[in-house]
């Protein structure tokens, strides 16, 4: 046989362990997990494409929005209400979070030969998570197209004297203003979408690999602590055991501590940095305006997050060092990492498909029991003044940590240590 | 009393029984030496005089004290020496003497002492300062057996001390381990060597399969079995 078959197919044979094929198993089930709920939970919330109109104008040009929107696929909720806060309060659409405000004169302005000024509204709820401030931006400026596109036509058509190219390229320009828990501010949705994206995807995937790092680190150290034998040695010694496994404890989580604070000090100013890119307006005044929507992260708030993270690391750390036990040797570490990685990962990308404060309790409770996801949702929770969340989190974070120590120092001090392995079979192999 | 009583020692891997009801004394200052084929269980036995096994029938008593409930107390007098043990391939040889010796004596000045009589017994002199990722085998094995013996244990445990040394170094150490001996620490060894435990040992225990076949002097035992070499004994009870 050729010789280079022979040596692909010991490297195959080498590589195949059955840890490798439940790890493939693993990510797998993971997205599949991950599908199924999103399927499911866009279903029950249904991606919604409702808008609330609130026409003061009653016009003709009015309803020839109203039905331009329409035919833009928007499910057009009538209000009659009085004025926008009025709509915003109404109980009949608390669940809604488009509102569109046609102002009183909107006709008369255009046959006047004035901008009409259309004001959006976008709802974001406190916890909102998932796509669903990405898709309100995407809506409002789908409908001010066809807005635009419906008070244009309308002008043409009324062979208005002396109709302007100015006035026909953006006859109804957007003004946007996002709601969030009863304040209110004129900012492009863009801008805020912008800044909560910066909290849902980019905060948990440096967590996750701070967390990774930290995991893998104690896994390595006690997994070669067990494979070169020191870890023998060091327990035939008059050392309290529990001092072993603290120290071990202790020593990787001041590391990973200090890489958090690292990573807090990067995020302080990639944060002040994300207020200005994206979305339109003058940076400095959309800036102010998240400030008042209360979309900034104080002092204090920088320290909780800190903390959940910390802890989330803890609980990674504990939990490795327990792998790292049943570890038999350094190599096997790689894919001992699975049972980590599996919560994390349904952790990091559960909430960007899904929001969370709309999810049935099923997804919720699965989420939740994921120490790491207290951590991932720390600064949203934070900005959006669910700080009694917060805590709540670094408290079950903290238990988690508990129960993991003491099953790893009962661990420690028993024969588990030597005898306990999960052994990584060859294909074929097998046997001891 | 003895240094070490054994008393229907037995250890279970899961179902496989791997010693099976072992009584064995040896005596305070003795070179006691456990022989025989690879997988018989020896290394095992001195797991579970080490105190990092437990036993799942029997006991163990080191110097009067149990293994399992005076477990702590065992660890104190002890010092064990596993097979192809490695070392912190980070620290230098000198950290990782007086890293140790500060782990079994938590007393600097003893520490110091134990660190200066490591030195000089492994023989490393100037490479003491290197890495020990930068040692050969045989230097790594030599700074493990100085760290095992340098605390002066009352009961030393080597599994296969001398193994991947050359002949030079085997014969020193072997010098060592009998000065040692003399002065008063008791050493439980084993071997595949059997010119090295006819140099070193009072008395041979030579176990297959988990149970004690003989134990006697290597003279009574040449005797008993009427060759002169140590080795036929062996290759007899082995079948
Ligand atoms: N952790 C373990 N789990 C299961 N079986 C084990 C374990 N450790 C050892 N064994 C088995 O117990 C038996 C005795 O092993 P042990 O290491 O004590 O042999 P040994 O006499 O020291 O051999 P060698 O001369 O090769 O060092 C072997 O059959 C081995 O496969
Ligand atoms: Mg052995």
């Amino acid at each position: 046989m050729n010789i280079f078959l022979v040596l692909f197919k010991k490297e195959i044979k080498e590589l195949l362990t059955r840890q490798l094929l439940i790890s493939i198993a693993a990510m797998l089930f993971i997205f599949a997990v991950i599908g199924k709920s999103v399927g499911s939970h866009s279903r029950s919330s249904g991606v919604r494409n409702s808008v609330v109109l609130l026409d003061l104008d009653r016009s003709p040009l009015s309803k020839r929005i109203a039905g331009a929107m329409r035919k833009a696929k928007a499910e057009i909720l009538p209000s009659g209400a009085a004025n926008i806060a009025a709509a915003l309060a109404d109980p009949q659409f608390a669940g809604e979070n488009s509102f569109i405000l046609l102002p009183a004169g909107l006709e008369k302005d255009v046959a006047g030969q004035k901008a009409s000024r259309v004001e959006y509204y976008s709802r974001f709820r406190r916890d909102a998570s998932g796509l669903g401030p990405a898709l309100a931006a995407g809506r409002v400026r789908k409908l001010s197209t066809a807005v635009s596109g419906a008070v244009s036509a309308w002008a043409l058509e009324r062979r208005l004297p002396g109709l302007s190219a100015d006035l026909l390229k953006d006859p109804a320009p957007a003004r946007e203003f996002a709601v969030i828990d009863g304040r209110m501010e004129q900012v492009p949705v863009a801008q805020v979408v912008a800044f909560m994206q910066s909290q849902s995807y980019f905060f948990p995937m440096a967590v996750f690999f701070i967390v990774m790092l930290s995991a893998q680190m104690i896994m390595t150290s006690v997994a070669s602590e067990k494979e070169n034998k020191t870890l023998e040695t060091l327990l035939s010694s008059p050392v309290d055991r529990r001092l072993l496994v603290l120290s071990k404890l202790a020593a990787s989580t001041s590391i990973a501590a200090a890489l958090s604070l690292a990573y807090m000090l990067g995020m302080r100013s990639f944060m002040s940095g994300i207020n200005s890119i994206a979305g339109a307006g003058p940076a400095a005044a959309a800036s102010e305006a998240l400030a008042r929507l209360g979309l900034v992260m104080t002092p204090s708030g920088y320290l909780l997050t800190g903390l959940s993270v910390l802890f989330c690391i803890l609980c990674a750390i504990s939990m490795a060092f327990i792998l790292g036990i049943l570890a038999e040797d350094v190599k096997s570490v790689q894919t001992l990492l699975t049972p980590l990685m599996m919560p994390l990962m349904l952790a990091y990308l559960l909430p960007i498909f899904i929001d969370l404060s709309t999810a049935n309790f099923g997804i919720k409770f699965l989420l939740y029991a994921i120490p790491f996801t207290h951590a991932f949702m720390a600064p949203q929770n934070i900005l959006m003044g669910n700080i009694q969340q917060v805590l709540y989190g670094i408290a079950y974070q903290a238990a988690v940590f508990a129960a993991f120590v003491l099953l790893a120092a009962r661990l420690f001090s028993g024969d588990a240590l030597l005898t306990l392995r999960i052994k990584g079979f060859k294909f074929g192999g097998g046997g001891r | 009393m003895n240094a070490v009583e054994l008393r229907g020692l037995t250890k279970k891997y899961k179902d496989f029984e791997a010693i099976s009801g072992l009584d064995l004394s040896v005596g305070a200052g003795e070179i006691f030496a456990l022989v025989g084929p690879n997988g018989v269980g020896k290394s095992t036995t001195l797991k579970m005089i080490a105190t990092i096994l437990t036993p799942t029938a029997g006991t163990i008593s080191v110097f009067g004290l149990d293994t399992v409930r005076d477990a702590h107390r065992v660890r104190e007098l002890i010092s064990y020496l596993p097979e192809e043990a490695g070392a912190y391939k980070n620290l230098t040889g000198r950290e990782y003497l007086r890293f140790m010796a500060m782990v079994f004596l938590k007393d600097h000045a003893r520490a110091e002492a134990a660190t200066a009589f490591g030195e000089e017994l492994c023989g490393l002199k100037d490479r003491l300062k290197d890495k020990i990722k930068t040692y050969s085998k045989g230097m790594a094995r030599k700074l493990l057996l100085a760290r095992a013996v340098m605390i002066r244990p009352k009961l030393a445990i080597l599994d296969e001390p001398t193994s991947g040394l050359d002949i030079v170094n085997g014969y020193e150490i072997r010098k060592t381990i009998k000065q040692l001996a003399a002065e008063g620490t008791t050493f439980i060894i084993s071997s595949h060597n059997m010119a090295e435990i006819e140099f070193l040992s009072g008395r041979i225990a030579v176990i297959n399969k988990g149970k004690l076949l003989a134990c006697d002097t290597p003279a009574a035992l040449r005797v008993k079995f009427s060759t002169e070499d140590l080795e036929e004994v062996f290759i007899a009870l082995a079948r």
